[in-house]
């Protein structure tokens, strides 16, 4: 078949009854790109010689090197059958786990698949994943054998052992697409079930009752069998492929036997009586599908291998001379046309399946994929992809002749004109500057399909975002029809305008541009970067509804933190990221609060080739990815009744724990230091004036838990008290009011018992940050400050009463600078609550005491309280700074009586801060560590694997359910977030591909194990000896955060003295 | 004494010496390389894998021991261990290779981590990551001075870095309330020290919320209570305006 022109082409795409969109899908390295390859042959785009190759439609770079398929791409071919002329606009996908969002994207825009499994591999995990895919997408899948020669040529199977092969790996195909069917009509009767309990009545599915269960629902059309025309044999690599079809046309006249007879028994259970020249029935030793399967082997020389193309070049020496002829005959069409036949057979209707995703009352043009003037434009965008602007057909060149070249000069000019306006247009917004021009060169292309009317060169459209609602609009705009593309649109939410400024034709690497698209052609769209960010609906309509999002088999769970080499080149990440995040439709990339630039990709190899794509295309700088920072916290927790060995523990642990504080301890000015032995850290401030005595209680697992996830409350209820203070009244609304009167009783609740008694009153703030789940609690005797709950009581003149000690925001300043960065590893504290127990300040200047009360509440008017906030600062500079700013607003005397220690407010700061840290480390210390949930899908024989990795990773499973219908589990369990670097390489790789995590971030968790655990015990010493080496996951993970910070680490340089290199360098 | 040619000379390989002058001697005993910092910061428990032996000597290279009467007399005790973790804790030493190493290494570390805590990028408000500013410290060619105190050091290298990368001091958020009379006067004189004004509101009195340098705090502060003569007043409302949560592109 020759080379087919674009005119061709495109007087093709305009009958969508003979339009074919299909795409290939297959496990990794099963042959779709070689089949590819084969159907582009045939259209004379490259040499069939040079078939399955070549690798055509793998334009990438790194999927030349490394030989698989990296994202989905698309080309338009030209066949005939018969007397009708048909345009397959082809997609070829990737079969690698990492990519299956590329599979998703494809499969959205297709009404048919191939799936293309390997003769002697059988079914692998990802020909399962895309048998869904095509079933969730509910596409007709046609099932290509591929690989037919390796039975002969590597395996060596007779042709009756290749026909029982062949026969397995049908049911094999067979049994997961019935899995599939059986779980849906199961899932469908429990809804169903549901629905009645309800008393509703259900409409069900109009195709198919479901109600009687499954045993009544007709499912053969589902399967794969030859007899039904849907399987096809081949071996790409040579070009060549048969249906049953051909051959029992062939046999049919030979033998006389009717074509349709043998197309019901040429697969099965049948063999050829040659006396009766009629077929029977139960045949045990020489089946039909042995002959046919024959056949097709007896083109082979006897001892062994299969030459490329004999069969296409006719002229193979068939060792069976009776048979010659036939094979010939049968032979001379190769693999593309049979694929290309079986579709066009097969997919009488088009975009038929597509109508689950839009309502039908809305365009009858839909359904009938109309390509009149006045239906309705309506596109879907699966995808974007990024393009080299040299390759656009615009900036490409071409031999001309010429006429033409004058005619392009001429259209060129008018063209170069009409971008230089409209980049003219659009400077104002872009500052220009040599980068902008750099990045240029990359241009978006929208991948997308029509489904209805005409789509035109610069045609203005609306674009619907997936959570547009056509409802909303219609109200808003009227006539709900009539509004038409140019009008403004602003105010709708998820719908934007925009034209469509480019059309292409997609053929592989290359694009052919287009002036307009009829419905029923998969297309690329150029000049919608700005609208579109992954995937989109297009129509000229408001009133379409848009498309459901695609749904992903995979989601992205491989984190890494992404840095430019050179620091100045962070906008160019930045920049880069956006664009990569708009290219690939699984890619997600975001800015932590701690500046990490993270890219969550769903794989290994598909996070290499983000990268790649960042530095060659995208950002076109160096960058480094690195694991991203592990966030950890720190708690204190009650005293353990038991120790390491599970023994029962008197007194002793105690002592131990303060004897070790004392010792951190030792060093510093003891003597203003004060630690007794129930937990309670008396502190004095440099001057001696004032004390604080402070004691750290573990607040329950609930309340922390409450805490944390009311922090929104907290920062309102905190903002609320802010502006009491400054005696301004801030209006608040009802719903926030009942959401703090919520969170208190649920704190009273939660914290009930002799300790706890009447604390919820008493508390003083929240920390760190004046919104975390850290408490401070106002134990001092004689110090009645206006409760943090105030505004509940708002009017109530008993609380005018209470007012606030000088100083008393210091204290606050301190718990907030402990709160933020705890004694462990500076990380933030958690679940902690410090109770000040004693407040004494021995001032130069009496009045400032505790009798300052009532004037009090008329000064702090005036001096609103000072706000230390979001600082994660320690350093002693700052404190001095937030020292001297309240230190300001004091009276005179105060100010007077700052000595060589610095002002009094700034020595009580730091006082609190480190009575805060001491009496933490009093208490048995703990860290917390984040928690993923993970939810893994695994099969039951790769189940233990699964456990094994879990484990390996201090994983713990929840637990495990059998999916009704099917044999896969889903286990849930929980993993640090610490361990979940290099997980989901590591299950994928145990279980091949069998098994794939979700990780989603869930709570905090205390690490049982104590940091600063040394084995004290004499049942300890014997368990773990002295020097306890074996692995402590706390400490291990404490190191690793000081390291990181560049805190001290307890640890030798060198471990054994004597094994150190005892020569001189120059020896 | 003995001879010192090539063949009979002994190389002291794998010692460290710690020296001390006591009662007007010298006292020197051996130890391993890398191990004395290790001791004396009290990772390492073990005497025994901290020196080489428990003899005190005048002379390590020489192998000359102390006299045990002039050790009684500068210590006060003829037990050679005690006497040894004496000088093992105050005496001066050489320190070795690897204990260079890990401790400028920990200070680098210790710097950029302060760095990073105290600036942000100016044009996301956002702070840098620390191995962002580690590299670009050896970009710039940062060399730690093992005698000057991290945090110092730190506020060097923010000066250095802006000049080869987006950088800044995260800024303070503060409220000045300055009265009536003095605010045109003062606001003048502010001027220069503000960053940003966010919101300014004159009507008793003169009420602005701003962002400044962290480093002109004090000058601010300074000015405002001598001008005002503690009748204006300024707060700081945060510490650090930093960009809050995660954001995704």
């Amino acid at each position: 078949m020759g080379h087919t022109s674009l005119e061709k082409i495109i007087s093709l795409q305009r009958n969508p009854a003979n339009i074919r969109n299909l795409c290939i899908l297959a496990h990794v390295d099963h042959g779709k790109t070689t089949l590819a390859d084969c159907l582009v042959a045939s259209n004379g785009i490259i040499s069939s010689r040079l078939a399955g190759k070549l690798r055509y439609l793998d334009s990438r770079e790194d999927e030349q090197l490394r030989g698989i398929t990296m994202k989905s791409s698309a080309i338009s071919l030209h066949y005939s059958h018969g007397d009708q002329e048909y345009l397959l606009n082809l997609i070829d996908s990737p079969g690698h786990v990492d990519f299956s969002s590329e599979v998703s994207t494809a499969v959205r825009l297709c009404d048919g698949a191939v799936v293309v499994v390997d003769a002697v591999e059988g079914v692998c995990p990802q020909t399962q994943v895309v048998l869904r895919q095509a079933w969730l997408e509910n596409i007709r899948p046609v099932l290509v054998i591929n690989k037919i020669d390796r039975l002969v040529v590597e395996l060596k199977l007779t042709s009756q052992e290749a026909y029982t092969h062949l026969k397995k790996i049908l049911e094999q195909v067979n049994a997961v697409t019935g899995t599939l069917f059986t779980s849906k009509v199961l899932e469908e009767r429990a809804g169903k079930e549901e629905e009645e309990k309800e008393g509703e009545k259900s409409s069900g599915d109009q195709v198919y009752d479901w109600s009687a269960g499954l045993e009544e629902v007709d499912d053969s059309h589902l399967y794969f069998s030859p007899d039904q025309g849907n399987v096809v044999f081949a071996s790409a690599i040579d070009g060549w492929g048969f249906s049953i079809r051909h051959f029992a046309h062939i046999y049919s006249e030979r033998m006389g036997i009717k074509e349709e007879v043998l197309l019901k028994t040429l697969w099965g259970d049948f063999y050829l009586s040659m006396k009766a020249k009629r077929i029977m029935k139960g045949a045990q030793v020489t089946q039909l599908g042995g002959l046919f399967v024959f056949t097709f082997f007896s083109l082979s020389p006897r001892p062994g291998r299969i030459q490329p193309h004999v069969g296409i070049k006719q002229e193979a020496r068939p060792s069976d001379p009776a048979s010659a002829d036939l094979i010939c005959l049968t032979l001379r069409c190769n693999v593309g046309r049979v694929v290309c036949l079986d579709f066009v057979l097969l997919l009488k209707q088009l975009a038929v399946c597509l109508t689950l995703f839009l309502h039908s009352w809305c365009f009858p043009a839909f359904l009938q994929c109309s390509s009149e003037e006045d239906a309705p434009v309506i596109v879907f965008v699966s995808k974007m992809f990024a393009v080299d602007a040299k390759a656009l057909p615009q900036h490409r060149q071409r031999p001309l002749t010429q006429e033409e070249i004058a005619e392009r000069r001429e259209q060129a000019r008018r063209r170069h004109a009409d971008r230089m306006a409209a980049e003219s247009h659009r400077e104002p917004s872009h500052s220009e500057s040599p980068e902008e021009e750099e990045e240029a060169k990359e241009t978006f292309v929208a991948f997308a399909r029509v489904y209805s009317g005409v789509v035109r060169k610069g045609q203005r459209v609306f674009v619907l975002g997936p959570k547009y609602d056509p409802a909303q609009s219609l109200s808003t705009v009227s006539p709900p029809l009539g509004c038409s593309a140019s009008d403004d649109v602003s105010e709708i939410p998820h719908l934007s305008r925009c034209s469509m400024e480019n059309l292409y034709l997609l053929m592989g690497r290359e694009l052919e541009e287009l002036q307009e698209v009829p419905a029923g052609n998969v297309l690329g769209i150029g000049g919608l970067e700005e609208f579109v960010l992954k995937s989109a609906t297009l129509s000229t309509s408001p009133a379409c509804p848009p498309f459901t999002p695609l749904n992903f088999e995979a989601t992205p769970i491989v984190r890494v933190a992404i840095e430019p080499k050179h620091p100045s080149e962070m906008p160019k990440l930045v920049r880069g990221m956006r664009l990569l995040n708009q290219a690939d439709p699984c890619a997600e990339v975001l800015i932590q609060e701690t500046g990490e630039h993270v890219l969550v990709t769903a794989g290994e190899v598909h996070l290499q080739r983000c990268l790649d794509d960042l530095r060659e295309r995208f950002a076109k700088i160096e960058i480094s990815a690195s694991e991203p920072i592990i966030p950890f916290r720190e708690t204190v927790v009650r005293p353990p009744k038991v120790d390491m060995v599970n023994e029962e523990l008197g007194k002793q642990q105690k002592v131990a724990i303060i004897h070790q504080v004392k010792e951190a301890s030792q060093g510093r000015s003891s003597d203003t230091l004060h630690l007794d032995s129930s937990g309670l850290v008396t502190l004095t401030t440099p001057n001696r004036l004032a004390t604080v005595g402070v004691r750290a209680i573990p607040l329950p697992q609930e309340a922390t838990r409450l805490l944390e996830s009311s922090s929104e409350v907290i920062r309102t209820l905190e903002q609320v008290n802010m502006s009491l203070r400054e005696g301004k009244s801030l209006d608040i609304s009802v719903r926030s009011l009942e959401a703090i009167s919520d969170l208190k009783a649920q704190l009273e609740s939660l914290l009930q018992g002799r300790k706890w008694r009447n604390a919820v009153e008493r508390i003083w703030a929240f920390g760190p940050r004046r919104y975390g789940p850290n408490i401070l609690l106002n134990s001092v005797e004689g110090y009645q400050r206006p409760s943090v709950w105030q505004c509940l009581s708002r009017g109530d003149k008993a609380s005018e009463a209470t007012a606030l000690r000088d100083f008393d925001n210091s204290v606050v300043s301190g718990f907030q600078l402990a709160a933020l960065s705890g004694p462990m590893c500076e990380e933030p504290l958690m679940g902690v609550c410090f109770s000040v127990e004693r407040w004494d300040v021995q001032s130069a200047a009496p009045p400032q005491r505790q009798d300052s009360v009532e004037e009090d509440s008329t000064r702090h008017e005036a001096t609103p309280e000072s706000n230390v906030e979001g600082s994660s600062e320690t350093s002693a500079r700052v404190e001095g700074a937030a020292a001297g700013q309240s230190h300001a607003r004091r009276r005179p005397e105060v100010a007077a009586s700052s000595d060589c220690y610095g002002p009094v407010s700034g020595q009580l700061i730091a006082a609190v801060k480190e009575a805060c840290r001491h009496a933490f480390q009093a208490q048995p210390q703990r860290l917390m560590a984040a928690m993923y949930t993970c939810e893994i899908m695994a099969t039951a024989d790769v189940l233990g694997r699964v456990y094994g990795v879990l484990g390996k990773r201090e994983g713990r499973v929840l637990h495990e359910e059998m999916k009704e219908g099917t044999d896969m589990f889903t286990i849930k369990a929980v993993l640090p977030v610490a361990e979940s670097f290099g997980f989901a390489d590591e299950i994928r790789k145990r279980t091949s591909g069998l098994a794939s995590p979700q990780l989603v971030f869930s709570h905090w968790e205390v690490i049982s194990s104590d940091p600063y655990w040394v084995p004290t015990t004499e049942e300890e010493y014997l368990h773990f000896g002295e020097k306890a080496d074996s692995e402590n996951q706390a400490l291990k993970y404490m190191n690793a955060v000081r390291r990181r910070k560049g805190l001290y680490v307890e640890e030798k340089i060198v471990e054994h003295a004597e094994k150190q290199r005892t020569l001189g360098k120059n020896k | 004494m003995s001879i010192f040619t090539p063949t009979n000379q002994i190389r002291l390989t794998n010692v460290a010496v710690v020296r001390m002058k006591k009662g007007g001697k010298r006292f020197e005993i051996a130890c391993y390389k890398n191990k004395v910092m290790s001791w004396r910061s009290g990772a390492e428990k073990d005497l025994d894998e901290v020196l080489q032996t428990h003899s005190v000597f005048v002379n390590v290279s020489k192998g000359q021991v102390a006299k045990k009467d002039d050790l009684t007399k500068a210590f006060g005790t003829d037990d050679l261990t005690e006497i040894c973790k004496q000088i093992l804790a105050k005496g001066e030493l050489q320190v070795s290779d690897k204990e260079r190493q890990t401790q400028l290494e920990t200070m680098f570390r210790d710097i950029a981590t302060i760095v990073a805590e105290k600036c942000v990028n100016p044009e996301t408000k956002r702070p840098y990551t620390v191995s962002l500013i580690e590299r670009a410290m050896k970009d710039i060619h940062y060399s730690v001075k093992p005698n000057k105190s991290t945090k110092q050091q730190a506020l060097e290298v923010i000066r250095q870095l802006k000049e080869s990368m987006e950088i800044q001091r995260a800024h303070m958020r503060l409220r000045l309330v300055l009265p009536a009379k003095e605010a045109k006067r003062l606001k003048e004189k502010l001027k220069p020290l503000l960053q940003v004004v966010e919101s300014e509101d004159f009507d008793e009195e003169l009420e602005m919320v701003c962002l400044v340098d962290p480093g002109c705090f004090r000058e601010i502060d300074e000015l405002i209570r001598c001008e005002t003569r503690g009748r204006g007043s300024l707060e700081v409302l945060s510490l650090k305006d930093v960009e809050e949560g995660d954001e995704k592109l």
